[in-house]
């Protein structure tokens, strides 16, 4: 069994090890400290359960912020 | 006390700002300050590795009561607006969200079915909502009798600076109203601010024209004044026009003739 999942990040292919979380990404990517919403195929997880939330293979996941808008 | 009240939030200043298009956060902050605002707009995006200093959540929150409104910009439809209000709303701690449903970007009019069709949903899940819509008093009736906490019509297209081009209609709207009436875009001056609340605009939503001034902050604190004083005009019971001239000085009892 391959060692790494491949995962669509943000519309983007993006890689990372098997069994990771979403808290996991998050520290990949270096959004610690920001304050970020994620959405794992089109399902809101909320803070508290990110560090439960395994990856799969081809799992669509967003991470989102607030930026400038009228 | 004359506030703005929306749904169970209570705000004294009737000016609320938009963050976009600020040269630099700095500045953006320095002039959310100046305004005395206490609600303003962000966008939901995608978090960018590459610009990490994007994030407004934080420092946002930093400044004093303030609360913040997400709006649901880039969405095209009313599922679009749907999923990024219930994703803003964990990220905001807010219920506030400003329903904005723009199909094409060449002139950013708001979609008034899609707008409809989110806000009701929205309103029933508890949310705020502030739709962004065109000036149409059918609309924003039936968007009052949804369930929004206001109507946010546009003076103009936004960014454009046209000012109150729906002024007529904008009249109606807030005549028809129960809830507070909000110009959202188009606005170019502190004057367009001030007329627009005293028509009885319950606020005024300005971005680019203090966004884009020479000096935001300075700017941002001019729009304060002038919506202040718009307000008081409002509250103060503006004179009727006149066809005629109405003297203001006796016509009767001056000197007599000259010899």
């Amino acid at each position: 069994m391959p060692q790494i999942v491949t995962i669509q990040l943000n519309g983007e292919p993006f890689t990372l090890p098997r069994c990771s979380s979403v808290s996991d990404l998050l520290t990949t990517i270096a959004s610690e400290g920001k304050t970020v919403a994620t959405v794992l195929n089109d399902q809101i997880v909320r803070p508290e359960n990110r560090s439960a939330a395994r990856l799969e293979e081809g799992d669509r996941v967003e991470i989102l912020i607030f930026a400038g808008g009228g | 006390m004359d506030s703005l009240h929306l749904g169970s939030y209570t705000f004294s200043s009737r000016l609320i700002l938009g963050t976009g298009k600020f040269s630099s956060s700095s500045v953006m902050l320095e002039a959310i300050k100046a305004s005395g605002t206490g609600l303003v707009t962000v966008a939901l995006r995608r978090f960018n590795r590459e610009q990490p200093e994007d994030d407004l959540f934080t420092p946002l929150s930093a400044i004093p009561g303030i609360t913040l409104m997400p709006n649901t910009s880039g969405a095209s439809t009313a599922a679009e607006a749907v999923q990024a209000a219930r994703i803003s709303r964990e990220l905001s701690g807010s219920p506030f969200i400003k329903v904005e449903i723009h199909p094409n970007p060449q002139h950013l009019m708001p979609d008034p079915i899609e707008t409809y069709e989110a806000s009701k949903i929205l309103a029933k899940e508890g949310f705020l909502v502030m739709p962004y819509i065109p000036a149409d008093p059918v609309l924003a009736k039936r968007l009052e009798e949804a369930g929004c906490a206001s109507v946010m019509p546009l003076g103009s297209a936004i960014g454009s600076g046209q000012g109150l081009a729906t002024a007529e209609m904008l009249r109606i709207i807030i005549r028809e109203s129960n809830i507070p009436v909000i110009v959202d875009a188009g606005l170019r001056s502190p004057s367009e601010a001030a007329l627009a609340m005293e028509m009885g605009c319950g606020a005024v939503l300005v971005n680019s024209a203090v966004a884009v001034a020479g000096d935001p902050p300075a700017m941002a604190e001019a729009f304060a004044e002038a919506v202040a004083a718009g307000r008081k005009a409002f509250r103060a019971g503006i004179m009727q026009k006149s066809g005629m001239a109405v003297a203001t000085s006796p016509l009767t009892a001056f000197l007599g003739p000259a010899s």
